[in-house]
């Protein structure tokens, strides 16, 4: 027997099979179309229906307004996207929590009814009469504009507050700290400028942003801010280091051998009335870290002003500074 | 060292007695004495109440018409407004320690400054020589202050 053949009858077998797989799947198709069929049959009236429904509907909102907002709102956040940047988006999302918190507290009743009262007032925009400085006047006598300039008076001062927050804090930015790095760097060569002898303040010092003033300090009288110590060397003499204006660059270094040299050269003679002056100076300087002006020694030793200008002819508090080896004294008294 | 080379010269003349306008010219010229800088005062027309016994202590601060003043000058010039102003700014000078205008004539005449009074102010107001402050010198025309003030810088207040 042919090989082949032997090799066909179960594929027959098989063939027959599969055939009979298929029509079972076809009856199932069949079936099942005939049930779609019937759910369309079945669904189209509910669906028209629906359609109706959905669509009066929609008109009623259209009628609404709805749409119309939908679209204005659109529009809005279009604009919104076109306006603010990635950056301000970011912002935003760290202030969010801020805006809750202000929406939350602008949405309390009783400040819903103010502002609902106020709008009032504009709303009968029409029938307000314009008033002078005498309506003005006359119309502070209402207890209720006492009590809305009192509101707003608050209003203003914590409006204020903020502001003033704002504005330190801006202070406080990149380019404001860069200035005053530069208002520094300017200072030090202003102070390097005096200890070389050059008294005048050059135009660079002029156009320098000028460092805050700091707020006076209440203590010894002055109208004048101390003059910035120079610690610059401006010469050596038998061993001993000056300041331009005659100081010693180091008080420590003072002696009472110093001290008669200087006055030699100040041409002063030193005696016991001088040395009370002298030995006061080094003692103050040394409490206060500032010279004493001429008030501060007759108010302490109870010399009296004439008898200092005796002392010391030509000006006093600084020579008997420049004797005690500190710095000029400040103040103008 | 000495302290100013050439020897420095200055003349302030005071022609306003309000206590805001005595003071500059008065710390001028003490912190001129304490430079080592001569210093001479001329006190003329309003000036003269600076040096004027029954007036010294009760210079007032005129606020009304001071663009500095942060009061407006409406307000400023209502009676009372001057001497509550003076009051205010001697207070304030007393927490700073500066002395008053009295004292501060003192400190200066003890400190060699030349206090002198003008004398055609003087006319003009009925004024006596004693009528002024001790510490005034002398009472001299505006010629005469000048030929004193040779070399000086002038100053007007």
């Amino acid at each position: 027997m042919d090989p082949a053949r032997i090799h066909h009858v179960p594929t027959i077998t098989t063939i027959d099979g599969k055939l009979d797989e298929l029509s079972r799947q076809v009856a199932y198709l069949t079936e099942r179309q005939r049930k779609n069929e019937e759910l369309i049959a079945e669904m189209t009236p509910i669906l028209k229906l629906v359609m109706a429904t959905a669509t009066t509907r929609l008109d009623a909102l259209e009628k609404k307004g709805y749409f119309a907002f939908g679209r204005e709102l659109a529009r809005v956040g279009e604009r919104v996207v076109e306006g603010f940047g990635p950056g301000d988006v970011h912002e935003l999302g760290d202030a969010v929590v801020s805006i809750l918190e202000t929406v939350r507290a602008m949405t309390r009743p009783e400040v819903l009814a103010i502002a609902t009262e106020a709008t009032a007032a504009i709303q009968n925009v029409d029938q307000t009469e314009p008033i002078g400085l005498i309506g003005m006047v006359r119309a502070t006598r209402d207890d209720n504009v006492q009590k809305g300039m009192a509101v707003l008076m608050d209003l203003m001062r914590h409006v204020g507050r903020a502001a003033s927050l704002i504005s330190e804090r801006r202070s406080r930015s990149p380019m404001e700290q860069k200035r005053q790095r530069l208002a520094k760097v300017t200072g030090a060569k202003k102070s390097a400028k005096r200890a070389m002898g050059v008294e005048r303040t050059t135009a660079v010092t002029a156009k320098a942003p000028a460092p805050r003033e700091a707020p006076r300090a209440p203590g010894p009288p002055t109208c004048a801010a101390p003059p910035s110590r120079s610690t610059v060397v401006a010469a050596t003499i038998d061993g001993v280091d000056f300041a331009a204006d005659g100081s010693l660059v180091d008080p420590s270094a003072w002696t009472r051998e110093l001290a008669l040299k200087i006055a030699e050269a100040e041409g002063v003679a030193l005696e016991a009335a001088q040395w009370k002056v002298i030995d006061f100076a080094r003692a103050d300087f040394a409490e206060h870290g500032a010279s004493p002006n001429i008030r501060r020694i007759t108010q302490a030793t109870g010399l009296a002003t004439k008898d200092l200008y005796a002392l010391f002819p030509k000006a006093p508090a600084r020579t008997a500074a420049r004797i005690a080896g500190l710095p000029k004294p400040a103040g103008c008294i | 060292m000495s302290i100013a080379t050439p020897k420095r010269k200055v003349a302030i003349i005071a022609s306003h007695g309000g206590l805001d306008e005595a003071y500059p010219s008065l710390i001028l010229a003490n912190a001129a004495r304490q430079s080592g800088i001569d210093a001479l005062l001329f006190f003329t027309f309003w000036g003269l109440d600076i040096v004027t016994e029954s007036k010294v202590d009760h210079l007032h601060m005129n606020l009304a018409g001071n663009a500095s003043s942060n009061m407006p000058t409406i307000i400023a010039g209502l009676p009372g407004m001057e001497s509550l102003a003076a009051g205010m700014m001697k207070k304030q000078m007393a927490e700073l320690d500066l002395p008053s205008v009295r004292e501060m004539l003192q400190i200066l005449d003890e400190s060699g400054a030349a206090l002198y009074g003008c004398e055609l102010a003087m006319k003009m107001f009925k004024r006596t020589k004693e009528e002024l402050v001790p510490q005034v010198k002398d009472v001299i025309t505006a010629g005469d202050f000048f030929d004193l003030s040779e070399g000086a810088q002038i100053i007007f207040t």
